[in-house]
């Protein structure tokens, strides 16, 4: 049964990469994972590097890495901030290992507490997350 | 006089130079075009993130003022500098007159009995700041032409750090903004920490759409809490600052840069007249001098 309809946009510093009306959006919170429907209570949330789902109709699907960003649902209309999203098919996996491993290392050079472990834990998730996407 | 085979070969190698000005100058309007829809693609982002820091800090109300970015220090000693130049000249005076108004801010800050530390994106602000003897606290060079988003990330990290550790304890930004291919403006902003009116304030022109916004805002879900989601909204917001600055000092770049080659080619194509002038002046008190032998040997003859 097709669902009712609603705009959502995803935007990127580097630019706009989705504007269409879909049924569904589906993606992970600093809390856990969500999905919006239209109608949705206004939110505002903080998300976490994951696959970004956006449901034109129950079979066709755009998927999208995202990284850090953020989500807002007003007016019924949801506009997602990303850092990056990048399309499943456009990500290279060789590069992101390459930044993966080099941010592990980051992780365990870095002192305990100190701001660069945070950043390089957080690369860390970040990367783990568009590979999980991309395989 | 010069002879005309020296003329020749003078105005030859201005042909050349002439040549390489006028390809650098299309290169750079090229590049200049895609700067400018990179501003375009970011202004969505930078006002969205804007509305969306001011959303949360309204509903985090007072403990928005305890986060250290948004909390001035009690002691101003140390201010950061960050001048945003370009990698590469041939610009008029594009990075001369970040680094002029850099060194003249620093003294203003001097006689107000504050230090300046130094930071510096590009390689001509790195390397003129360095001759002129000033120790970089940090420099950020090799992506002048195409910043991209992690660039303006490291930067801001390093700066925030710098600022939560105390070492500190103002943040000030000079770049070339972009106002048109011909114009550019240099801009000296303040970057940390970011005062509460650029947060809460309402800005003019964007009321009307804070007050469509201010019925359902009571009951907006906030996921985690509207303190959390400022915590890591604010320093995005100065990722976002560091990057528009960025972008915009790219495309200004090139504008510089494209009117710069525009005049040099001009300039060439005046020397060019003039050799002209000068080389056909030269064969013609050739060809006089000549004349006036054959005349001078034929009276003899006669």
């Amino acid at each position: 049964m097709a669902r009712t309809r609603f705009p959502a946009e995803v935007l990127t510093p580097e630019g706009e990469v989705f504007s269409e009306e879909i049924e569904m959006l589906s993606t992970r919170t600093a809390v856990g994972s969500i999905g919006i429907l239209a109608g949705h209570e206004p939110i505002l949330a903080m998300l976490e590097p994951t696959e970004l789902r956006l449901y034109r109709s129950e079979t066709d699907i755009v998927r999208f890495a995202q990284a850090e960003g953020y989500l807002q649902f007003a007016e019924n209309r949801a506009l997602v901030l990303v850092e990056e999203a990048i399309a499943p098919e456009a990500l290279d996996r060789a590069t992101f290992e390459t930044k993966l491993s080099e941010a592990r290392t980051a992780a365990e050079q870095a002192e305990p507490d100190s701001e660069e472990k945070a950043r390089a834990e957080r690369d860390i998730r970040r990367y783990e997350a568009f590979l999980a996407v991309g395989s | 006089m010069a002879s005309q085979r020296d003329v020749k070969n003078k105005i030859a190698s201005v042909k050349n130079i002439q040549k390489i000005t006028r390809a650098m100058e299309m290169v750079a309007a090229a590049r200049l075009r895609r700067a400018e829809q990179r501003i375009e693609a970011l202004r969505p982002y930078a006002d969205a993130l804007r509305r969306m820091t001011r959303q949360a800090a309204q509903a985090a109300g007072a403990e928005a003022s305890r986060l250290p970015l948004l909390s001035e220090h009690e002691n101003v000693e140390k201010v950061g500098l960050l001048l945003v130049t370009g990698d590469r000249g041939l610009a008029g005076g594009f990075n001369s007159q970040i680094v002029r108004a850099g060194v003249r801010i620093s003294g203003e800050l001097g006689e107000e009995g504050l230090k300046s530390e130094w930071y510096a994106t590009g390689r001509r602000g790195v390397s003129s700041l360095s001759f002129r003897g000033y120790d970089l606290s940090g420099s950020y060079t090799g992506f002048a032409d195409r910043p991209a988003y992690a660039d303006a990330r490291s930067i801001a990290d390093d700066l925030i750090q710098a600022y939560i550790d105390g070492e500190l304890d103002r943040v000030e930004m000079v770049y070339n903004s972009y106002v048109s291919p011909l114009t550019q403006k240099v801009t000296h902003e303040r970057l940390l920490p970011i005062s509460q009116a650029t947060i809460t304030g309402e800005e003019e022109g964007e009321d009307s759409e804070e007050g469509e916004q201010s019925g359902p805002k009571a009951l907006v879900d906030y996921e985690p809490d509207p303190e959390e989601i400022l915590k890591r909204l604010v320093p995005d917001y100065v990722e976002i600052s560091i990057y528009r600055a960025l972008v915009e000092s790219t495309a200004g770049f090139f504008g510089a840069q494209m009117t710069a080659m525009r005049s040099a080619s001009e300039n060439a194509g005046e020397i060019i007249t003039d050799y002209t002038l000068q080389m056909n002046r030269a064969r013609q008190a050739e060809i006089t001098q000549e004349i006036m032998e054959v005349v001078a040997g034929a009276e003899g003859l006669s």
